[in-house]
């Protein structure tokens, strides 16, 4: 065989190798990505139990010890961006990101309850704010600036807790949380102190929903106390 | 994602093409070449240098060619005035007398009638070369050209060309660039793939041009036009990776463009028009089923690839300041980045870039070490890498549209 026909098909399955070697390692890293979110959702799911637990067992222990709820929800929001990128690489239908997410959702379900409980026990008053968004095509135009605008304030203000979710996610207690806090099908939609309002036009506008005290300080605590 | 998976094709190519150059880099043919001994064989040569307002840099042409390690009485020095208006003519003069030198001047006609009249001037010459009169040969340069010539079928030989004392990033980048055609060219003869015989001190065969012709104007691509004729005539290139000559470049970004429209629609208009029955044709072997295609190949998908990442950078601006918009720059342009590697953006695209940037890199290498050229390539190939993606589409596009529009430009 001539020397540059056995070069072009040496170099063909080379080319195909090393092309194969990179969609090998891709998906092995994808793979990792999942096995990770996997480890740390097995470890939070931990953790929400303990915590819940520990709530129940110093039910009547003065409040300041209960500060673990905080812990949680930075670790829930950890995973949150994790649970991001794994969407954004493996694609939003992928059946264990769907799965992840379901999970990821019934945590962040499970830390809302836990800071209501916190907050009516021990007398405090924590900002929360439920955001509603929809990943179909076209039903929700200006949902990421409205992510954008949350990840800001969450940053900035970090005694704000948000909580994320894709409305059309098929899990059942999304859908009684829906039920119960009367979210319409229109997006993006905000639960801010228990008021539900609908789309977003500007930072400065959204902020409106939330209570002035909040942007007050930009100190770092988890809750403000009832007045 | 959808205008990623547009640059696939190109990417696959790009690396096919590479890998094919790797691979044959390591044949025997190329390592044989590699092993090749200065010639003792001095056979009678002529160096033909062309010039056209060329005052500044003629004479340290000149002054190299004296140098060259090789007989006086066989190597003959033609300088070609083709109707300079500078001080060309004068500082020509002045070698009058030397019994190696014959200074000729004439009227103006193009680069390639001053290369004809200085061939047939030099009537007893085996073998006839070309120096543009900006560059300069190293002094054992001649001696290891003439060892390509011994197989008969080598109609031509190139040299091993790098960038004259690179002082800018500019110049710097195109000397990485010029390292990678050492390499490619050193393996490409292997295979009989050389589609060009650059103009500073590349060989001919003086049998061979007679029985040709002349050179031609060939859209001021001569030297490209006369080696696909040589090619189509079923002879071969050769060429000498350790015969090194230094060139300067275009020292600005404009006149680089300049230099590469001619040089790209110079190449469009050959293959496209005269030579188009050398593409894919397989009688042609790497040259006609690889070369020339992917020559193609690398100027519409060179610009499109630049179209496309335009669009996308556009695109990604445009929804940056629309998802931003409102939120304090503190915040916006606060750096977001995490060594975890499960944040790292390993993508398909970069991956391939990656290993398709490593083996440009490993050509670079590859052609300082097989032509010995003493270049710190650091930051040409930084420069070469990540900068030049961006000033060539310039060059392609202008190229294709002189090319469509028939438009005609200067040589300077």
């Amino acid at each position: 065989m001539p020397l540059a026909t056995r070069n072009a098909l040496l170099a063909l399955a080379i080319t195909v190798a090393i092309i194969g070697t990179i969609v090998a390692a891709i998906n092995h890293l994808d793979r990792q990505r999942i096995a990770e979110l996997d480890a740390i959702q097995s470890q939070l799911a931990t953790d929400t139990l303990s915590v819940e637990t520990q709530f129940a067992l110093l039910e009547n222990a003065p409040c300041a010890d209960l500060t673990t709820g905080t812990d949680l929800t930075s670790e829930v929001s950890s995973l949150g961006d994790r649970l991001n990128v794994a969407e954004s690489r493996l694609g939003s239908n992928n059946p264990e990101v769907l799965r992840l997410k379901k999970q990821y959702t019934l945590l962040q379900i499970r830390d809302y309850i836990l800071t209501q409980r916190i907050a009516d026990t021990c007398d405090v008053e924590p900002v929360t704010a439920l955001y509603f968004y929809s990943n179909e095509a076209g039903a929700c135009e200006s949902c990421d600036r409205a992510s954008y605008a949350l990840s800001y304030l969450r940053q900035t203000y970090p005694q704000l807790r948000v909580y994320s979710f894709d409305y059309n996610l098929e899990l059942g207690a999304l859908k009684t949380l829906i039920a119960v806090e009367k979210v319409e099908e229109r997006f993006p939609a905000f639960v801010i102190e228990g008021k539900r309002s609908y789309g977003f036009t500007d930072v400065e506008t959204f902020q409106e929903l939330f209570p002035k005290d909040l942007f007050a300080t930009t100190t770092a605590t988890s809750t403000k106390t009832k007045r | 994602m959808t205008l990623e998976i547009l640059a696939y094709p190109f990417l696959f190519l790009g690396l096919y093409f590479q890998v094919f150059m790797l691979l044959t880099f390591l044949s025997g043919p190329a390592k044989d070449r590699r092993l090749r001994l200065p010639g003792l064989n001095t056979p009678k040569v002529a160096i033909i240098v062309p010039c056209w307002n060329e005052e500044s840099t003629i004479d340290g042409t000149v002054q190299s060619l004296l140098a060259l390690d090789y007989p006086k009485d066989k190597l003959q020095i033609v300088l070609v005035n083709d109707g300079s208006t500078d001080n060309t003519k004068e500082v020509m003069d002045s070698y009058i007398g030397n019994p190696q030198i014959t200074v000729i001047h004439k009227e103006n006609g193009g680069k390639h009638t001053a290369i004809n009249l200085g061939i047939e001037i030099a009537s007893d010459a085996e073998f006839v070369g070309c120096l543009d009169a900006d560059s300069f040969v190293a002094p054992d340069a001649m001696r290891e050209m003439i060892p390509c010539f011994e197989d008969p079928k080598v109609a031509a030989a190139t040299p091993a060309m790098s960038v004259f004392q690179p002082k800018n990033l500019l110049e710097k980048m195109q000397n990485a660039e010029y390292i990678i055609g050492i390499a490619a060219r050193h393996a490409l003869s292997a295979v009989n793939g050389i589609y060009v015989t650059p103009g500073p001190f590349s060989f001919y065969r003086r049998s061979v041009i007679e029985e040709l012709g002349g050179f031609r104007h060939a859209h001021q691509a001569e030297d490209m036009e006369m080696a696909l004729r040589i090619q189509r005539a079923g002879y071969e290139i050769d060429n000498a990776p350790r015969s090194r000559v230094y060139t300067k470049v275009p020292r600005s970004v404009p006149k680089l463009i300049k230099q590469r429209t001619r040089w790209t629609s110079g190449f469009l208009r050959n293959v496209m028009t005269d030579y188009r029955d050398l593409v894919g044709n397989p009688k042609y072997g790497t040259l006609g089923l690889l070369v020339l295609p992917l020559g193609f190949v690398a100027i519409v998908g060179g610009t499109f690839l630049f179209l496309v990442a335009l669009a996308s950078l556009i695109h990604g601006l445009v929804r940056t300041y629309s998802i931003t918009a409102g939120i304090p720059l503190s915040y916006t342009l606060l750096p977001r980045f995490s060594i975890e590697w499960f944040y790292m953006p390993m993508t398909f695209l970069l991956l391939m870039s990656f290993v398709v940037i490593t083996l440009s890199v490993s050509l670079v290498l590859i052609g300082r070490h097989v032509s010995n050229t003493p270049a710190k390539v650091i930051l040409g190939i930084i420069g070469y890498t990540f900068i030049y993606a961006f000033i060539a589409p310039f060059w392609l596009m202008r190229s294709m549209y002189d090319v469509f529009t028939g438009k005609r430009r200067a040589w300077r």
